[in-house]
């Protein structure tokens, strides 16, 4: 068919929606570095949404800056997205690989990735009336993503498109699951420590008398 | 030689004014700043009272209501010496009468109000202690007359109608027309909607009467100024509701804006923080809203919308200091605190950076932006953090044109909408100036594209 870059190859799955998946798919093609560029990019943006907007749109003043939330928002929710969904997808006899699903999944989010850029750079352009053109941005950049997202699901473990939903519907309940075990796991961890150092300091203060 | 430079240094020291109190302000997000004061204690005047509760000033005098000793006191409007007392008063029919606990004092079109609490009534009566009216509990459908009538403060429009807060209705404060006759209830407090209000809808009629009532709490003082009545609520776990300015209608002009009268809670250390109580409110002629706020003993003003000025006094045993902050007055430009643990009167009066204060606020609020520009600066050079000194700057340097720095001191202001404004108008001159430049950019650009596709295709 065509021997595109990896570049060439981003944009063509991006711009061609039904087919740019399917194209990539049997090319085998799908660059690990860019997916990994765009996972930053995609940080990056999270972090640049909350403090580079326009004064005249949000306020964005921090007596101190935790990145925690960001990470949580951005890298660790992508992460359990594509983890949940190559667990949820190899109980529905889906051929994907991990490293596909992270790869077209990543290629999928980058409309999303790049409205965020440009909302920050129309935010220092546009006055308050004006806002209608970020939404719009927003709007086109979220809807875009979406229907990659399903096309890229659809094509990597090759299902019909009521079994692309259901696998989606499936990922999001896996995703919910994962965040749970995820907070009870870090509840154990602050027993755990707590216990230890309430021992330490039991030990400490015999051994002092 | 250098003897002498010591001892000339050390003398310096004294030169140095101690404040009995650290001043201080809050900006835009909440964080307490130091500031200066915008008032000092003028004056401090002890008089034999005994747990006093209000004060009311009218035509050159003060009308103290000294609860402990069963008396209104009226001293002259220096604060000096008393001038009459009224203890004992006369029906018309002669027989006597005498005060018990009275807690609140209001004089209209000469006559004196005295909501007389521990005898239960409100007693109206002219200048020479003759009873003119006598309100007890009302008998009436809409008043439930298992509650007691508990007269604590009162309050008298320009109709002549009389209102007054009872300590045991939660339903607002009751009004009374002229004749004394019970009319309603004024200005209640809205029920704060919480999740269980909502639970509440759902459930059926029988286990509705065994629930928990959700019941506003009741008002605790107020004052009225140019035909509005505003009310305050001591409540600490209200979000709402704190203050109210009523119009006749009893409409709340506050309800639409989000407000916070007292401290902040401080960012990042819950100690030494007391949710505000706000105990009596008094506004002054030119409309500043002067709050009490009695969990800190602390007096706070705002001007006419609710924009912070100054905050004063604390608990404290210095003069300046309270120990129970009971009423408070405002008479020209000077705010008379009533002290119910301390038994006095305490005066402050405008310092230099006061008066520049209400001035540019004067102006500031009337619309006379430009005006203000070079007050605004002065005020800088007091205190160089006066966050209402950053906005009123902001929209000066709108007025005048100077877009740019508009834009920086709303930054600074925390006022979005200002930015939004100043952006604007900067957007519009940049465009303007630049429109060239810009049209050659665009050109330039869209032409190199223009070349590269084509000599792709090729």
């Amino acid at each position: 068919m065509k021997n595109l870059t990896e570049i060439e190859w981003l944009k063509y799955a991006v711009t061609k929606i039904p087919d740019g998946f399917v194209d990539m798919y049997w090319k085998k093609s799908g660059s690990l570095k860019i997916a990994f560029a765009i996972l930053t990019a995609f940080f990056f943006g999270i972090i640049a949404k909350d403090r580079l907007y326009g004064f005249q749109f949000s306020d964005g003043y921090e007596r101190t800056f935790n990145i925690i939330p960001y990470l949580m928002k951005s890298v660790v929710l992508f992460l359990m997205w594509t983890v949940g969904n190559w667990a949820v997808c190899t109980l529905l006899d889906g051929i994907g690989t991990i490293r596909n699903i992270f790869i077209y999944s990543t290629y999928a989010i980058l409309p999303y990735v790049i409205h965020i850029y440009v909302n920050i750079i129309l935010s220092h352009i546009l006055v308050r009336e004006e806002y209608i053109f970020m939404e719009l941005t927003e709007f086109v950049g979220t809807v875009w993503s979406v229907i990659l997202i399903i096309s890229a699901i659809k094509t990597v473990h090759d299902y019909t498109v009521k079994k692309t939903f259901t696998a989606i519907f499936l990922t999001l309940i896996m995703m919910l699951i994962m965040f749970v075990i995820l907070i009870l796991f870090l509840l154990l961890i602050q027993q755990i420590n707590i216990f230890i150092s309430q021992i330490f300091t039991e030990i400490i203060y015999r051994l002092r008398d | 030689m250098k003897k002498i430079l010591l001892i000339f240094l050390l003398l310096t020291v004294l030169l140095i004014p101690f404040r009995t109190y650290s001043a201080y302000n809050y900006n835009y997000r909440g964080n307490a700043i130091p500031s200066q004061t915008g008032y000092t204690v003028e004056k401090v005047a002890y008089f034999d009272l005994k747990e006093p509760q209000d004060i009311y000033y009218s035509g050159n005098n003060f009308y103290i209501a000294d609860t402990g000793n069963d008396r209104i006191l009226v001293i002259d409007s220096n604060i000096e010496k008393t001038v009459k007392i009224y203890e004992d008063f006369i029906f018309h029919d002669g027989t006597e009468t005498k005060l018990k606990k009275p807690e609140g004092v209001y004089i209209y079109d000469d006559k004196i109000y005295i909501a007389d609490t521990g005898n239960e009534r409100v007693i109206v009566s002219d200048f020479n202690s003759v009873v003119i009216m006598e309100i007890k509990k009302p008998v009436s459908v809409i008043y439930s007359q298992d509650k007691t009538f508990i007269p604590e403060k009162i309050l008298v429009d320009k109709s002549g109608n009389i209102y007054v807060i009872s300590g045991n209705i939660t339903t607002g404060c009751m009004m009374f027309s002229k004749e004394g006759e019970f009319i309603g209830f004024f200005g209640a407090n809205h029920t704060e909607r919480t999740i269980e209000s909502i639970r509440n809808h759902f459930v059926g009629d029988k286990k509705k009467s065994r629930l928990k009532r959700n019941v506003p709490t009741g008002i605790n003082n107020f004052d009225i100024s140019r035909d509005f009545i505003y009310t305050c609520t001591v409540n600490s776990e209200r979000t709402s509701d704190i203050i109210k300015k009523l119009n006749s209608a009893g409409k709340n002009i506050f309800s639409n804006k989000i407000l916070h009268f007292g401290d902040y809670q401080p960012e990042y250390s819950e100690s030494g923080y007391k949710s505000p109580e706000i105990s009596d409110i008094d506004v002054s002629e030119n409309g500043n809203i002067n709050i009490i706020d009695s969990a800190t003993g602390k007096i706070f003003q705002y001007d006419k919308n609710v924009r912070l000025l100054f905050i004063m006094g604390g608990i404290s045993g210095q003069s300046g200091g309270f120990d129970g902050p009971s009423a408070i007055e405002t008479v020209g430009g000077k705010i008379y605190i009533l002290d119910a643990g301390k038994n006095n009167v305490t005066v402050f009066s405008e310092t230099q950076f006061g008066k520049k204060v209400h001035n540019a606020v004067d102006l500031y609020n009337a619309g006379y932006y430009a005006e203000t520009l070079g007050l605004w600066l002065e005020i800088l050079r007091y205190d160089g953090h006066y966050t209402y000194a950053y906005t009123g700057l902001g929209y000066a340097y709108l007025r005048n044109g100077s877009y740019k720095k508009s834009m920086d001191y709303a930054r600074l202001a925390g006022d979005s909408e200002l930015y939004d404004k100043a952006f604007q108008e900067y957007r519009r001159e940049f465009l303007k100036k630049n429109s060239g430049k810009i049209l050659l950019l665009i050109f330039t650009v869209s032409g190199f594209i223009l070349i590269k596709k084509r000599g792709k295709n090729n």
